[in-house]
């Protein structure tokens, strides 16, 4: 038999999408867990931050920092667009809404006529391209056994995982700030927070683009090492990341994080232990079935942890009420 | 709860005078000899198997596989002639091929043999001819690969788009009443079913405040008991219907007594039930893709036209479908109004702990409303059966447009529903009258409900206080 799965599966630690949705579950944890925004469209922001990045890159040949800027810009834009009608509404019309705002940038990035900037259902490849030229990493093959990487991967890890300690670090410091109080003040009584004459909305709308952007810079650090795919951007990612999100800790910074490590980890290696017990014929199921079965594995244990730990791992109980 | 039960006649009177226009709307248009196009072409979402090449109006999509494990077979050349086309073609590694069509018409499409893999034979038709209207991407042209003989296998181009479609030539000898009525049809059509399941959504969320985001699984599920009732089991179609009603309403209730009650009484919140909902969701729908596989599947369904005027040529089902939807939604609009369960589940929904202090079995009406909503889901999915194949995902691809239609109508508020249902069944097939393109076109129903979010939060039929 072949175990080669388990070391593998730890090496999820580094790869672009623990580091991608741990950069992502932050940012949703920005909208729900401190804020109390129920957005269900973090996967839009996601796709809106690729794009930009990708596009200004790759078609418009714009260097690494102005993509960077495009991308911030595009999730920023796509945060007014969302919040100026919903912010003021209840919280289930901004889910509604964001769920169906990222499906139609999915469906719109699809389109064949604009699919000479969006490459279409294929998406959109090389956008590491600066990146790369930027790496001062000598050529070589770095790691052990089945976890070697070459030197750009080495480097996209590396300053992927910087990027993401960086961010946990400014939105753990916003947080113990006087605008980190408000928002969480928010979170527990929207009307408290009103009566003592903050802006509640335009509060919301800054919580929406700073996870929004963290999403979109997630997705940045997703796209160099791999590509960019529109179907990788559905609501189930959405639901992934509220997974992630929940399991380390809705209500704390660094709970995402361990989140994405954890979720990752765990999925692949029940694949791998699938593909075992598959190959060898030890349950009656065709490689074929397999295939679902991580979602249904995903889609129970929210369930659960909603239901019995909704403060996840790192979370307090009474941070994690998410009343109304 | 009395001022609810005050202001509704004249509610009652706009939705029976809908429900009259949707009847009458219905038989005038499939009476009328320019709506040429059966309810399906391109009414109801496909599923997006066979992306469309880019610059033609129509196409073909090819897949073969092989039947036993359902695997994919690449390399296989496939001649398509018609129209004054003649096109090879060889399917790619996940064994499809899309043929771009620039006229529509019937063509016919041909597996070379000598291509096959060793031991292997078609199984159906072949040669087998399609029917491509003007608009249609995608039209199946789908085959099975096997060893037995070819008997046990439906016609595998017995899909919507091809079905009682007639080719109307070119889009230039068109009118404008030539493209638009058809899809007054279809989209009327297309707004009942979502209105079957539209309905359910919005009385749980006005009974129990919870937005059901698994609401489409159950739609799915109605659809998979259709499929194997008349589909696997061969029995007649008028059971799969039957027992996809019934059977979706025992899930309702399954679903209420071993998770939803347990959760009120638990007294978690609404956002995390919500997100409970999803994960229900994320659960069921990848149950049964596990069961049944993630292809398209085909109910059985009598292609031949019952109906035929002019260029028309109308199934059994084009017809059935509509009239089953109207009598269902007239019941329920009766049960709403006038029975005392249906005006304790208004009450309900107009103030719970009002109408549990007036002696109302809160629990009750909620149960009953899970039961009403799953089977009226289960309802809608066996008719879409009867539409487009079904798959693991059906419901989950019309669930927002579930969400669209319901907040469309003012969310919890059952008529609206069926308003924000028909509206947005019209928009998604009108939108393709007017050039939207076909994949397109849920994006327009979706643009069309964040507009109407930004200028009448509470919706059409919504009343302002429910919203802050």
């Amino acid at each position: 038999m072949d175990w080669n799965f388990i070391p593998l599966a730890f090496g999820q630690i580094v790869s672009p999408l623990t580091i991608g949705y741990a950069l992502a579950a932050l940012g949703l944890a920005v909208h729900f867990g401190f804020t109390g925004l129920l957005n269900f469209g973090q996967a839009g922001f996601m796709a809106v931050g690729g794009y930009f990045f990708a596009i200004t890159t790759v078609k418009f040949d714009w260097p690494l920092w102005s993509s960077l800027i495009a991308c911030v810009v595009g999730a920023v834009l796509f945060a007014l667009l969302l919040g100026i009608p919903t912010l003021r509404l209840r919280a289930d019309y901004l889910s509604i809404v964001t769920i169906a705002a990222a499906e139609i940038v999915r469906y719109t990035v699809k389109t064949p006529a604009i699919s000479k900037f969006t490459g279409g259902s294929d998406g959109i490849n090389g956008a590491g391209r600066d990146f790369y030229a930027m790496n001062p990493i000598p050529e070589g093959q770095y790691g052990f056994g089945v976890l070697t990487y070459n030197n750009n991967q080495l480097w996209s890890i590396i300053v992927g995982w910087a990027v993401v300690l960086i961010a946990a670090l400014l939105v753990w410091q916003l947080m113990r700030s006087p605008w980190g109080r408000v928002i969480k003040g928010i979170r527990e009584d929207e009307d408290a927070v009103r009566s003592l004459g903050k802006n509640v909305t335009w509060y919301k709308m800054q919580s929406l683009i700073l996870g929004g952007v963290l999403a979109a810079l997630g997705t940045v650090l997703i796209i160099i090492p791999t590509s960019l795919q529109p179907d990788n951007y559905g609501t189930q990612t959405t639901f992934f990341l509220y997974t992630i999100v929940l399991l380390g800790g809705a209500t704390t910074v660094f709970g995402p994080i361990l989140g994405s490590i954890i979720f990752w980890i765990v999925l692949n290696l029940a694949d791998g232990v699938l593909s075992i017990l598959v190959l060898n014929h030890l349950v009656p199921i065709t490689s074929i079935q397999q295939g679902p079965i991580r979602f249904i594995i995903v889609g129970i244990a929210l369930m659960i942890l909603v239901i019995f730990r909704p403060q996840g791992i790192l979370g307090k109980k009474r941070e994690a009420q998410f009343s109304e | 709860m009395v001022k609810a039960l005050r202001a509704r006649p004249a509610l009652l009177r706009v939705v029976l005078a809908l429900l009259a226009f949707a009847l009458a709307a219905a038989v005038f248009v499939f009476a009328t000899p320019s709506a040429h196009a059966a309810p399906n072409s391109g009414g109801v979402p496909t599923v997006d198997t066979t992306p469309a090449p880019a610059d033609s109006p129509q196409s073909i999509g090819i897949w073969v596989r092989v039947a036993a494990d359902k695997s994919n077979v690449p390399n296989i050349s496939v001649k398509v002639t018609g129209k004054g086309v003649t096109q090879t073609v060889v399917t790619g590694a996940d064994g499809k091929i899309s043929v771009p069509l620039a006229k529509p018409g019937t063509f016919t499409i041909e597996l070379d043999t000598a291509s096959l893999p060793e031991g292997l034979k078609v199984l159906g038709d072949n040669p087998r001819e399609v029917t491509v209207s003007t608009g249609n991407q995608g039209v199946p042209g789908y085959f099975l690969l096997g060893t037995g003989d070819s008997s046990v296998v439906p016609s595998a181009t017995a899909s919507p788009g091809a079905g009682g479609s007639s080719d109307s030539g070119s889009k230039s000898s068109e009118s404008l009443a030539d493209r638009v009525l058809p899809r007054i049809a279809t989209g009327l059509i297309f707004g009942l079913l979502i209105a079957l399941a539209s309905i359910g959504v919005s009385l749980i969320y006005g009974t129990t405040g919870l937005n059901n985001f698994a609401h489409g699984e159950l739609v799915t599920f109605g659809a998979l008991t259709g499929y194997v009732v008349s589909g696997v089991l061969d029995m007649p179609g008028w059971l799969g219907i039957a027992s996809a009603l019934v059977l979706g309403g025992v899930f309702g209730y399954v679903q209420d007594l071993g998770l939803w009650q347990p959760l009120r009484k638990k007294g978690i919140g609404l956002i995390p039930l919500m997100i409970v909902s999803i994960g229900l969701s994320l659960a069921l729908r990848y149950i049964f893709q596990f069961i049944f596989g993630p292809d398209l599947l085909i109910t059985p369904n009598n292609q031949t036209a019952v109906l035929n005027i002019g260029p028309i040529h109308l199934r059994g089902t084009d017809i059935s479908s509509p009239i089953i939807c109207i009598v269902v939604l007239l019941l329920v609009a009766f049960a709403l109004l006038r029975t005392r369960i249906g005006k304790a589940t208004r009450a309900v929904a107009d103030n719970r702990s009002l109408a549990a202090a007036t002696g109302i079995n809160v629990e009750r009406v909620i149960r009953i409303v899970w039961v009403a909503g799953g089977a009226l889901a289960g309802l809608s999915g066996a008719l879409i059966g009867y539409y487009q194949p079904v798959s693991w995902q059906t419901g989950a691809s019309i669930l927002l447009l579930i969400f669209a239609s319901v907040t469309l109508g003012g969310l919890g508020t059952a008529f609206g529903a069926l308003v924000g249902s028909l509206v947005i069944g019209l928009i998604v097939d009108l939108s393709q009258a007017f050039g939207v393109p076909s994949n397109m076109k849920f994006v327009a129903a979706l643009l069309v409900m964040i507009i109407i979010l930004i200028f009448r939060p509470q919706g059409i039929l919504g009343r302002k206080d429910r919203i802050g």
